[in-house]
């Protein structure tokens, strides 16, 4: 192990195309697809947590349990969508980064929108009374909320960004982990342990760490900024 | 200006029984009674906040009603930038915090804030909108007496300078007597006296009433 761990490290140093490849990869998918799902979960949990209408308990049910969808699953789902015989395969988008990015995407907003539900629906009468009684409507309001949800913004992104970094399921089944195209750092581990080279496995894993540690602490710092 | 009648009922239980009434412009109107008594849902009906039984309005007309909740809430944000968001007027924001005395705490966070300065800028930034009803629920309740005399001050002022409706509700009697002109006395959600304030408390007709007062004078 030691000695897998020296050439993990010689290898970071070093610099391999593979590594560089699979990085730029990870990041490109990770990165787009928590992004995404805080752009387009941000607005419906302040939705769902702030507002009163017909079926917003059901929704928040369903948000929730599709908080604990096996990746396996919804890699699944995509696999049979997009495949030749599929109602999208004329898109050919199987094992691209494309797919990947969308899968993960449908992974990660359930997260979003009941971590933000969550929180939102506890400050929310507060808010939308104070602002009521200041003459304040619409999307001034919400606009105050989001403001108020600040904290939990980052947070939820933190969230959304682990869960998009450390999963295999979905990316490794509409994805295909094919070298120099569509492998992830979570799939380049499965498949080198399962070929028996420890060093690159290894190698990732630390820098899987890295890079999840500098992600943190970036957004702790932009945390500790904004509430100066 | 008309209010109309209004009732408001919990899971079958009707907490609160208005009947229709008239508040004078630049008058200030306090309202009383023991907790419970429907004063808080009253104000929260006024504001539009919480709805009425049968949704029905409380205001005739369209006419603008700003309203300061029991508990003030900061939000995230500086002071001065608290009180500059209906309108974004630094100076007169800055002149409205210098009579409640805050303008020191401008560049501080609000949610840094102390119970009462929080009030004294929860009421700044809610003077700064032009509003024909005014309703403060409580506003003094967290505030030491220096900074209630300031805020009495300042809404008695308000309601002569605008000339609006304004709407105190208020557990202290020494306040009543100070500020309000008249007074709405409120018991288990009934108003069961109402008229100008120093004649309601010289001469109360009710039982329930002389009783409450002569609590509060103890």
């Amino acid at each position: 192990m030691k000695t897998a761990l020296q050439q993990a490290l010689e290898l970071i140093i070093g610099g391999s195309g593979e590594l560089s490849n699979i990085l730029l990869v990870t990041a490109r998918v990770s990165l787009t697809s928590s992004l995404v799902s805080l752009i387009i979960g941000v607005p419906i949990g302040l939705l769902l947590g702030s507002k009163s209408f017909f079926g917003r308990r059901a929704l928040v049910v369903i948000s929730r349990t599709l908080m604990g969808m096996p990746p396996g699953v919804c890699g699944l789902l995509f696999y049979m969508m997009f495949s030749g015989v599929g109602p999208f395969g004329r898109y050919k988008l199987l094992f691209t980064v494309e797919i990947m990015i969308l899968a993960q995407v449908v992974l990660i907003i359930p997260l979003v929108v009941s971590n933000m539900e969550t929180y939102v629906s506890r400050i929310s009468d507060q808010v939308r009374e104070t602002a009521r009684g200041l003459g304040l409507k619409g999307l001034r309001v919400y606009v105050l909320l989001a403001n108020e949800s600040v904290y939990q913004i980052f947070t939820t992104y933190l969230l959304a960004f682990a869960r998009a970094v450390a999963e295999v399921g979905a990316v490794s089944m509409v994805g295909g982990a094919i070298a120099w195209k569509t492998n992830v750092m979570t799939t380049a581990i499965m498949l080198y342990t399962n070929r028996g080279s420890f060093t690159l496995g290894v190698a990732l894993g630390l820098i899987l760490m890295t890079i999840s540690l500098a992600v943190n602490i970036l957004v702790t710092l932009l945390q500790r900024r904004l509430s100066r | 200006m008309k209010v109309n009648a209004v009732t408001k009922t919990y899971e079958g239980k009707t907490v609160l029984r208005m009947p229709a009434l008239e508040f004078e412009p630049g008058r200030i109107c306090a309202v009383m009674g023991a907790n419970g008594s429907g004063k808080t849902t009253y104000a929260r009906i006024l504001a539009g906040v919480v709805r009425a039984d049968g949704k029905i309005k409380p205001f005739e007309g369209n006419e603008s009603v700003g309203y300061m909740p029991q508990k003030s809430y900061p939000f995230r944000m500086t002071t001065l930038s608290n009180v500059n968001l209906i309108v974004k007027d630094k100076a007169r924001a800055l002149d409205l915090m210098r009579t409640l005395s805050i303008d020191h705490l401008a560049k501080q966070r609000a949610g840094s804030l102390s119970g009462g300065e929080t009030a004294r800028m929860a009421l700044a930034r809610l003077f700064m909108g032009e509003f024909d009803v005014l309703v403060l629920d409580e506003p003094t309740a967290s505030m030491d007496i220096e900074s209630t005399a300031l805020t009495e001050e300042l809404i008695k002022k308000a309601c002569r300078e605008r000339q609006c409706v304004m709407i105190l509700v208020t557990h202290s009697l020494k306040q009543v007597q100070r500020v309000a002109d008249d007074l709405l006395f409120l018991y288990k959600g009934e108003l069961i006296e109402h008229g100008e304030a120093k004649k309601v408390l010289s001469s109360p007709t009710r039982q329930e009433t002389k009783q409450f007062l002569e609590f509060l004078g103890d």
